[in-house]
């Protein structure tokens, strides 16, 4: 498997939206099917555990998380269950904490709750307690942690972690999807820096420091000098100290991974007040409604990018106005698509191989396991394929120049404070062009 | 130039939200003794009820403060009556009052979380808007914040040291025994301390949110900060802990610019630890304190 660095090949967006799969509301329909051609089995609910972050630092996201949960088992359970059998959601907070607090979570919910299955976004911790929990238990366990140890973890030893996949790409590529994309808007004239700097600022999570990393040591390569290399805290409402040194060494670009949309609602506040001719990216926490209500007029023109956000086209469009219709328009479509689709996933696979195993029944859970493995899923997000051996879904552009083959790392900016960011960047999925952000004089 | 007038602006306004919800701690352990771990969520309720007067209730953003400061003191009182008063002649209280506190800490924090969730709300009390020094934006914010820190700690000192409150606090400060004999009545005196620090923690509470968001959690770091500040001015000293509070506001920014972000709060840590090692007492003793 090769990291492409060339940006992806044009493709006709009406063509490929036509021909994307059924998506989520197509898997019901196909999961209905399942259902009636099968013979109903016990008819008892199946426990799913739901371990994620419902309070704490990410608890804006484990809210979303929470609730693309609850909507996908409402429509798994209206289209029949699985295989006749109805889901039951078990929620545990994980608060945030780190490994101690996820493991007990997970364990929580399999030995308390009798919990066939874990599936979550992302957790903190180092991404790799989750997968112990679950290969003990053998259960299938899928998450959204975007984190290469899930990969290094599960091909390291597949005889144990078969149950685990992160229905995510790894956060190393976005490094070289930074990278591309700045060197695309420069290429094709549509945006020129001041410089060739680049000011990052990563924050105490592997998840951020990961990142910032992989941007660090490819920039030279794609011609980028890093200027500054700072770390902050966890909150950090005051970014004065930081912003005097991005100040004192203007940079063509500034990139913070460090990912708290209230943080980094707080840096632009803070930023406007007297601000650099610097491209701003935020990793991932602008993508969320909170930043965009925290930061206010500050959120407009900012940069981010997601490995795992809702598409245009009928799919994603169709699951965004059903989630806001559902949880109201301050809902963030981006977090709650990410349980709704692996429940989903996990729904159609387990009712493909026969329905889903009790926790250490390990014959019939890996028989899901099997069929997770083979599917191709395209859903809100994109299409979820795994890599056989790192049981991680592929990125497209970086990993794929195939739009069906993997889910797209997509580039947004964010117009209006009222709405989401528009995708501007892979193709066929962007939907506006780039614009120089305001603060930007010519 | 400019970097250095960014490090004092910056240092000055986490040093004056350090000070508030320092000053609050030192004045309960000042004058009974009791270091009070629900602190933290003072300042989160404080927060929480400004947030829900003005962005639920669309109450005017003065009585919405008001209202949060009230809940504040109110809080505090509450816990007065119902656990505090009952443990004050224990032996053993410095240590069994943090425990309950404790307590009282997660019981609130996980009835905020109930009852609002953990979305990070935005606080509505702010005032936008810069005017510059040289080419450093200062924010109004910045000086509202301040300038109400200012008032309110100033407000503290003037209460203690010039009125006849004040005079039976230092007493009940000093000698508990010989307060009572004075014809002080220290029930009630414990009780007016803790609500004046359940205000001052609000006051915190609501300028911290301004700078960030609402969050359950939100109290817990400013208490390890505001506990830091206690520690390094000596415990139960006011006065030492303002004045300690904007000193290690300024410290972290200058260590944040030169040394980098991350070092900020390790190297205040560090601090604490040398202060513990010679000078256990704190930087301005006891002697300093209310029962100088």
């Amino acid at each position: 498997m090769s990291i492409s660095k060339k940006p992806a090949r044009a493709t006709s967006r009406r063509n490929f939206l036509k021909t994307a799969g059924v998506g989520t509301v197509g898997s019901a329909a196909a999961l209905a099917g399942l259902n009636s051609s099968a013979s109903a089995q016990t008819g008892e609910p199946i426990v799913i555990g739901h371990p994620v972050p419902l309070s704490g630092a990410a608890a804006a996201d484990g809210i979303e998380f929470k609730q693309g949960m609850e909507m996908a088992a409402e429509e798994i359970n209206a289209a029949g269950g699985i295989l006749g059998r109805p889901i039951v959601l078990a929620h545990s907070d994980t608060e945030s904490g780190g490994d101690d607090k996820v493991t007990s979570a997970g364990q929580r919910l399999i030995d308390r709750d009798g919990a066939s299955a874990l599936i979550a976004g992302y957790n903190f911790g180092s991404a790799t307690a989750l997968q112990n929990v679950a290969a003990d238990a053998s259960v299938i366990y899928m998450h959204a942690d975007t984190s290469r140890a899930h990969g290094e973890m599960v091909s390291g030893d597949p005889d144990r972690f078969w149950g685990s996949f992160m229905y995510c790409p790894s956060e190393l590529y976005y490094g070289s999807a930074y990278l591309n994309f700045i060197r695309n808007l420069e290429d094709t004239g549509q945006f020129t820096p001041t410089n060739n700097k680049i000011a990052l600022v990563t924050g105490p999570i592997p998840y951020s420091i990961n990142i910032a990393n992989s941007i660090r040591d490819a920039a030279a390569e794609y011609g980028y000098e890093i200027s500054l290399y700072e770390t902050v805290e966890a909150p950090t409402s005051e970014w004065g100290p930081t912003l005097a040194k991005i100040r004192e060494d203007e940079p063509g670009f500034v990139v913070i991974t460090h990912f708290f949309p209230g943080d980094q609602a707080q840096f632009m506040i803070q930023f406007l007040q007297n601000p650099t001719n610097s491209l701003v990216y935020l990793q991932y926490g602008a993508s969320l409604a909170a930043f965009r209500d925290i930061a206010g007029d500050a959120a407009e023109d900012v940069l981010y990018a997601t490995s795992i956000g809702v598409l245009t086209g009928e799919i994603g469009t169709d699951f965004s106005a059903r989630y806001l219709e559902k949880y109201g328009e301050a809902a963030s479509p981006n977090g709650g698509a990410q349980t709704y689709e692996a429940l989903h996933l996990f729904a159609q696979a387990a009712a493909m191989a026969g329905g889903v195993g009790e926790a250490y029944d390990d014959e019939q859970n890996k028989r899901v396991a099997d069929r997770l493995r083979g599917m191709i899923y395209r859903c809100p997000t994109g299409v979820i394929r795994f890599d056989q051996s790192k049981q991680q879904a592929f990125s497209y552009p970086v990993q794929t120049d195939d739009p069906s083959l993997g889910m797209a790392h997509i580039f947004s900016q964010i117009e209006r404070k009222e709405e989401n960011g528009k995708i501007i960047s892979p193709p066929p999925y962007g939907v506006v062009d780039f614009r120089t952000p305001k603060w930007i004089k010519s | 130039m400019d970097a250095i007038v960014q490090i004092i602006v910056s240092g000055v306004t986490l040093g004056a939200m350090y000070a508030l919800a320092s000053v609050g701690l030192a004045l309960t352990f000042g004058t009974m003794g009791m270091f009070n771990m629900a602190h933290g969520l003072f300042m989160t309720i404080g927060a929480y009820v400004t947030y829900s007067a003005a962005a639920v209730l669309n109450l005017p953003l003065g009585i919405a403060i008001l209202a949060g400061l009230t809940a504040g003191g109110a809080v505090g009182a509450l816990m007065h009556l119902v656990i505090v008063r009952f443990m004050l002649d224990r032996e053993d209280f410095r240590t069994t009052i943090m425990v309950a506190t404790a307590g009282v800490a997660i019981l609130l924090q996980d009835l905020i979380l109930k009852y609002y969730g953990a979305y990070p709300f935005r606080q509505p009390a702010q005032i936008e808007g810069t005017f510059r020094i040289g080419n450093v934006a200062v924010p109004y914010q910045s000086l509202a914040i301040l300038v109400t820190a200012a008032v309110l700690i100033g407000a503290t000192a003037w209460l203690l040291k010039k009125t006849r409150f004040g005079l039976a606090i230092r007493a009940t400060a000093m000698n508990q025994d010989a307060a009572k004999l004075m014809g002080v009545k220290t029930e009630r005196t414990y009780l007016q301390v803790i609500i004046i620090a359940g205000v001052l923690a609000a006051a915190a509470g609501i300028l911290i949110s301004s700078m960030a968001s609402l969050s359950p959690g939100m109290g817990t770091n400013p208490l390890i900060r505001a506990f830091v500040i206690c520690v390094v001015a000596g415990l139960g000293s006011v006065a030492g802990a303002g004045m300690t509070a904007l000193a290690l506001g300024v410290m972290e920014a200058a260590i944040g610019y030169y040394f980098g972000a991350r070092f900020g709060f390790p190297i205040l840590l560090g601090l604490v630890i040398l202060v513990l090692i010679f000078r256990p007492a704190g930087l301005f003793g006891k002697a300093e304190v209310i029962r100088s």
